[in-house]
């Protein structure tokens, strides 16, 4: 049977009617062959069997009788209940998908791509960004700090104990509060002691998060007291990792800080508030310290009362603290109130600006994936546009074709849905594998970046939009097909519509501006981060050992001791052979914590709140040269600089220019705090990268002889791999005190490469995206240009008949793709160099938008546009130009 | 029963089936109107007719029988039905009182 029986037979069920129309025809068609010849005689045959079917089909339509047992593809209503009608279509759905193979494949690998990159955000910003906290109520529990009047995110000040305790009872908005403080405990009596991040912690604190211990209980009032406070809760991870997840722990000692400890309870698995806490002990302060207004030692939470809302308590909360301030002129003189809803105040700073751009990203690549999906199907849909005509002049309804249409582009979303989870799960596998682990302790909510419910049905709603978004077009041209035009034309190729052809060419430089942008933006963060691993730091960061610790005042409350623990270790390590250069600071760069101090340079006399704060760091002269810190001008730390004489400093270079300009600072003088003691400067060092994301390279370096730091950095650089000395600083370390444990023990090169990492990962992420935007807008050109060239095959062969050369045509064809690609260029120019400042704006200045990448991203990404657009040219002009013209 | 009305070209298929006898099927009834009313005449349309008058009750359908020429396919042959008669009967008694007292405008040379 072939073809015009084939259509005949579909839209003439009735047997016996249907059989003998094909033997009227095949009988005719004999005696027109006789007089004709064959090849007539087949086309008139089509030609009838297709009138025939157009006038039948038209007056069963009319009718609207009922077909008998027609099991039509769709060109009917559909009787019976509604859903008969959805499979039937579905079922149609499914064959139109089946039978180009190529093209679907393309379009689900395309949205699964896309929609994977756009869940993983999802799933990252959800975790870490919005909810990284989920125990109940949490919506209802607030942060509490206070702050400088000119303050900026990251200078919250803790509280005084006799503030908060002046809060807690004059609060009506708050119902309970939390306070907290922080200990850096030193567990000891196992075989190695180890400094575990505690924290003292007020009895209701476990309630207040509503969480309670898995095992035994919290504390109860009675243990705030001193003398009754020696109980500790254990965190989960703790438990297991340094007590075996002993079943029997409640009720044991252990020791910290060389003191003993009662086991109370174990902390829920997951629970690590605040900070990574491993470990909670009762707050016991004296009337003497709860009457305390100076020492802002405490961070407070609270959960608001029935009713009330975080603007009410913040409001509630100045009041209280401006009486403070006015009561206590002297103490609270510099203390605003800040009150924030509890995810606010807990989040990182920069974990919402880098998610967000990421998310930013993979939006746009869909964005892609949709303009390069629709043209796919737009360009299917031109083909198909004889069969559209077909079923309208079968009897059916645009609107049937519309719903059909969109129907096909439902299931290939469905279908891409399917295959991105693989895709998410593979993303979200390689987003935690990214975090390093020291890191991971402060990074709350990372338990929560998995796969889970309402992960999949946020997906699967993006999904549904974005087919919405790009089945629409080819639904509306499929709407709008022709029925007299197709049937009439039996030997023309159809060139679409002047409209069809704009739209097609406006999705194509749009995917061109977009890959711009995204590759653009990618590797401006690819710079970035590699500048923060590997750019200039002010220090050689390799072959560097670093060993970090707390002194506890326990043991160290002298100052004296301070510095002799610190040479003892020194000169412990000085006779090993590897060791080239020791020395020791409070705190190195790429360290967690931080410390700065108000400076008041000499001759001017600023107030407290106008001076600026600079970085402050304590230091010997071997630290500078371990860690090849160049010392500009003046002299090093040396011997003379004793604790009761002159006080010195050494200031690096951006300080020095801040406050004295050009001329020689050695000799001039400031002081750290409006009623210190006068500080000389002996030496300029050059600038160090605290962090990355601390853009403060004005720093005071005071010796370690005139200061006594609580927290150590030994810095011991060797000539091979710096992981070797490890043992040796620790057997250094324990031969002066045994019970003092190390709190970080790594190579400065990791400790760089980890405090970027997460920084790192985003911009590797953006890398990635901005890859496969490339790879899609080269993909949709390719086939833009591949289907027109098919479109006009036969116009070039008549040119080529005609007497055109093969390149004149490539450039004919070829003109329309440099339209787009420069369009797509220029707009994407535009929109990356916006993007750039943006994204330069949010990131803290860390990325710079560098024109002549730019220029050059352009120039690649226009002439592999181009070189997809001349692969089908260059096929279409060696096409022999007679059988371009026999084509129907 | 209600009575029949035939449109012009449903009056011309009934007629031609009339002259056809026992050969009146699809081929030779298109032949047959083309031939005298010089008119060409579509396929698809004289099947719709021939459906429609069969519906209407005018026109009744028998399969002949498959031969190698029509590719193994039957025929199928129609008659007329004594209704479709009393309507073509009709129509013929309608139109020719009307035209009755004009033969001489209407006469044609042919």
């Amino acid at each position: 049977m072939n073809f015009a029986e084939y259509v005949l037979s579909t839209v003439v069920r009735d047997n016996e009617l249907r059989e003998s129309m094909l033997g009227d025809l095949r009988e005719e068609s004999v005696r027109y062959a006789r007089r004709f010849g064959g090849s007539s005689a087949a086309r008139w045959h089509l030609r009838q069997s297709l009138s025939i079917a157009v006038r039948y089909g038209v007056m069963r339509m009319l009718r609207r009788k009922p077909p008998i047992r027609w099991i039509s593809i769709a060109a009917m209503e559909p009787e019976g209940p509604w859903w008969t009608g959805l499979t039937r279509d579905v079922l149609y759905a499914r064959r139109a998908i089946v039978q180009r193979p190529l093209l679907s494949f393309t379009v689900v690998v395309t949205l699964a791509l896309a929609l994977a990159a756009n869940s993983t955000t999802f799933s990252l910003m959800d975790a870490l960004v919005l909810r990284p906290y989920r125990f109940a109520g949490v919506d209802r529990l607030v942060v509490a700090t206070t702050e400088a009047q000119d303050a900026s995110f990251f200078d919250r000040i803790n509280v005084t104990a006799a503030d908060f305790r002046e809060w807690r009872e004059q609060s009506s908005t708050v119902r309970n509060w939390a306070m907290y403080q922080w200990w850096d405990a030193n567990l000891s009596g196992v075989d190695v002691p180890e400094q575990v991040p505690a924290f003292f912690v007020s009895p209701g604190f476990f309630e207040l998060l509503g969480s309670r211990p898995i095992m035994g209980r919290a504390f109860t009032e009675g243990e705030a007291q001193p003398g009754q406070h020696h109980r500790v809760v254990l965190g989960h991870g703790l438990w297991a990792r340094r007590f075996a997840s002993d079943p029997n722990i409640v009720g044991t000692s252990v020791r910290l800080d060389g003191e003993p400890y009662e086991v109370v309870g174990v902390a829920p698995p997951g629970f690590t508030t605040p900070d990574g806490a491993e470990l909670w002990a009762p707050i016991a302060l004296t009337d003497q310290q709860w009457a305390d207004r100076r020492n802002e030692n405490f961070g407070i939470y609270g959960r608001l009362a029935d009713g009330a809302t975080v603007e009410q308590a913040r409001a509630e909360l100045t009041t209280i603290v401006d009486t403070q301030r006015r009561d206590n002129p002297e103490s609270n003189a510099r203390r605003y109130a800040r009150l924030m809803s509890f995810t606010n105040g807990m989040a990182d700073p920069g974990a919402g600006a880098f998610i967000g751009i990421w998310q930013g990203a993979a939006l746009l690549l869909l964005l892609i994936a949709c303009a390069n999906i629709a043209n796919l199907l737009m360009a299917r849909g031109a083909e198909r546009s004889s069969e559209y005509a077909m079923r309208l002049a079968l009897g059916a309804s645009r609107a049937r074709i519309f719903t059909q249409t969109l129907i096909e582009g439902l299931l290939l979303s469905l279908i891409a849905l399917i295959v991105s989870i693989p895709l998410l799960a593979i993303g979200l596998g390689l987003s935690r594998g990214s975090i390093p682990a020291s890191v991971l302790r402060f990074v709350p909510g990372w338990s929560f970046i998995r796969i889970d419910i309402p992960l999949l049905l946020a997906t699967a709603l993006l999904g549904t939009v974005a087919m919405v978004a790009f089945s629409l077009l080819p639904a509306v041209q499929a709407m709008r097909s022709q029925v007299s035009d197709t049937l009439r034309q039996s030997g023309r190729s159809l060139t679409p519509g002047r409209n069809r052809q704009w739209v097609r060419s406006a999705l194509a430089a749009t995917q061109v501006a977009l890959a711009l942008a995204l590759l653009f933006a990618s590797t401006m963060s690819l710079d970035a981060a590699d500048r923060t691993v590997n750019g200039v730091l002010g220090f050689d960061k390799r072959n560097v050992l670093v060993a970090q610790l707390n002194l506890p005042e326990r043991n160290y409350s002298e100052a004296e001791t301070r510095r002799r623990f610190i040479t003892d270790v020194i000169d412990g390590m000085r006779g090993i052979p590897a060791v080239s250069e020791i020395g020791a600071t409070s705190i190195i760069p790429n360290a967690f914590n931080n410390q700065s101090r108000r400076f008041f340079p000499e001759g001017q006399d600023l107030k407290e709140h106008e001076a600026r704060f600079a970085q402050y760091r304590s230091a010997d002269s071997g630290y500078f040269s371990a860690m090849k810190i160049p010392l500009m001008r003046g002299r090093p730390f040396d011997t003379s600089d004793r604790v009761d004489g002159q006080q010195v400093a050494i200031v690096s270079t951006s300080l020095a220019r801040a406050y004295w300009g050009e001329s020689d600072p050695i000799g001039k003088r400031f002081k750290l705090a409006i009623d210190g003691p006068w500080i000389m400067v002996v030496g300029v060092s050059g600038d160090v990268q605290h962090n990355w994301f601390v853009r403060q390279f004005e720093t005071v370096y005071r010796p370690l002889s005139q200061t006594a730091p609580y927290s150590v950095a030994f810095a011991v650089r060797t000539v091979g791999d710096p992981n070797a000395l490890a043992g040796d600083l620790r057997r250094a370390v324990s031969k002066v005190d045994a019970d003092q444990p190390i709190a970080s023990l790594a190579a400065l090169d990791t400790l760089v490469e980890e405090r970027a990492a997460g920084f790192a990962f985003i911009a590797r992420a953006l890398g990635v995206v901005g890859a496969i935007a490339l790879v899609l807008s080269l993909m949709g050109i390719y086939s833009l240009m591949a289907f027109l060239t098919a479109q006009r095959t036969q116009e070039i062969g008549v040119r080529m008949a005609l007497g055109a050369g093969k390149w004149q045509v490539i450039r004919a064809t070829t003109k329309r793709a440099l339209t787009i690609t420069i369009a797509g260029s220029v707009i994407g120019a535009v929109l990356a160099f916006a993007l750039g400042r943006a994204m330069q704006a949010m990131l803290f200045g860390l990325v710079a938008t560098n024109m002549s990448q730019l220029i050059v991203l352009a120039v690649v990404l226009g002439t592999a546009a181009l070189i997809a657009a001349y692969l089908p040219a260059r096929r279409a002009a060696g096409i022999d130009p007679m059988s371009a013209l026999r084509q129907p | 029963m209600a009575p029949i009305y035939l449109g012009e070209f449903e009056y011309a298929v009934l007629l031609a089936i009339l002259h056809l006898d026992e050969d009146a099927y699809a081929v030779p009834i298109r032949e047959l109107i083309e031939q005298r009313t010089t008119r060409p005449v579509a396929r698809g349309a004289l099947y719709t007719g021939l459906d429609r008058l069969e519906s209407k009750g005018c026109l009744k359908s028998r399969m002949g029988d498959p031969s190698e020429e029509r590719g193994g396919k039957a025929r199928r042959y129609y008659s007329v039905t004594p209704a479709g008669l009393k309507a073509i009967r009709a129509t013929h008694d309608a139109l020719s009182s009307m035209a009755r007292g004009l033969e001489s405008i209407l006469a044609t040379d042919k």
